[in-house]
């Protein structure tokens, strides 16, 4: 998604308020939960919804 | 948090070096009193007597029980240093962290093991007769206070375990 929209991690990290490390464990898929307000700051700063950015993977 | 540590951090030094003090008295009027009167006997002893019903083997046995004790009141004391680095990480401000999880479980595995060995050696000293082994007396004491302690040790490093982990789940909330 963010190179659909020509975007660096560390632009989007600074766009929705988070840190590149933070956002490294998201993209990484590390994280145990992540926030509403996290998400809602993802798809606004990426124009997209949340199925577009989430993936369920069987363990 | 970092004035109350260091209070805390004064008054765990203070019952060490009352504890190591006492402990090292105690190992003074062990050796000048105790020893001098098997010293007084090992004159007079009749040396033709078999090693093992004399009562040399009676006398050793002694010693050798005091030694273990004072061998395990000394790994109790050690097991209260953990006291510092448990509050040396606090001030750091690690509270869940795994070394205070171990320090934890350390003072757990000192005060069981302490209680049991030292609970064996005072039978054991009874058994050669020098000194009288009550089991209440041994309730009022080690067992009821520090196997409490320890079991409470443990139940505080598992409390920790499950604080570490809940730690790290906040952390990895995004």
């Amino acid at each position: 998604m963010l190179a659909k929209r020509n975007m660096k991690s560390n632009e989007l990290a600074e766009i929705i308020d988070i840190t590149p490390a933070n956002l490294s464990i998201l993209k990484s898929g590390k994280a145990k939960a992540v926030r509403f307000s996290t998400l809602e700051a993802i798809c606004k700063a990426l124009d997209c919804q949340p199925a577009d950015i989430l993936e369920y993977v069987e363990d | 948090m970092k004035d109350n540590t260091q209070i805390l951090s004064i008054i765990t030094y203070v019952v060490l070096l009352a504890s190591v003090s006492i402990l090292l008295n105690d190992m003074r009027e062990f050796d000048f009193n105790q020893f001098k009167a098997f010293q007084n006997w090992a004159k007079i002893a009749n040396k033709s007597d078999s090693w093992f019903t004399s009562q040399n083997v009676i006398q050793w046995s002694y010693y050798a029980i005091s030694a273990g004790l004072f061998f395990w009141r000394g790994y109790l004391i050690y097991g209260f240093t953990y006291f510092l680095c448990i509050l040396k990480e606090v001030e750091n401000g690690n509270f869940f962290s795994e070394n205070n999880i171990k320090y934890f479980k350390k003072i757990g595995d000192i005060f069981i093991c302490y209680t049991i060995n030292v609970s064996v050696l005072r039978f054991l000293l009874a058994t050669v007769g020098t000194s009288t082994f009550n089991v209440f007396n041994l309730l009022k004491t080690e067992i009821s206070i520090l196997i409490p302690c320890g079991l409470g040790f443990y139940l505080l490093a598992e409390i920790f375990k499950r604080g570490k982990e809940a730690e790290e789940e906040n952390e990895l909330t995004i």
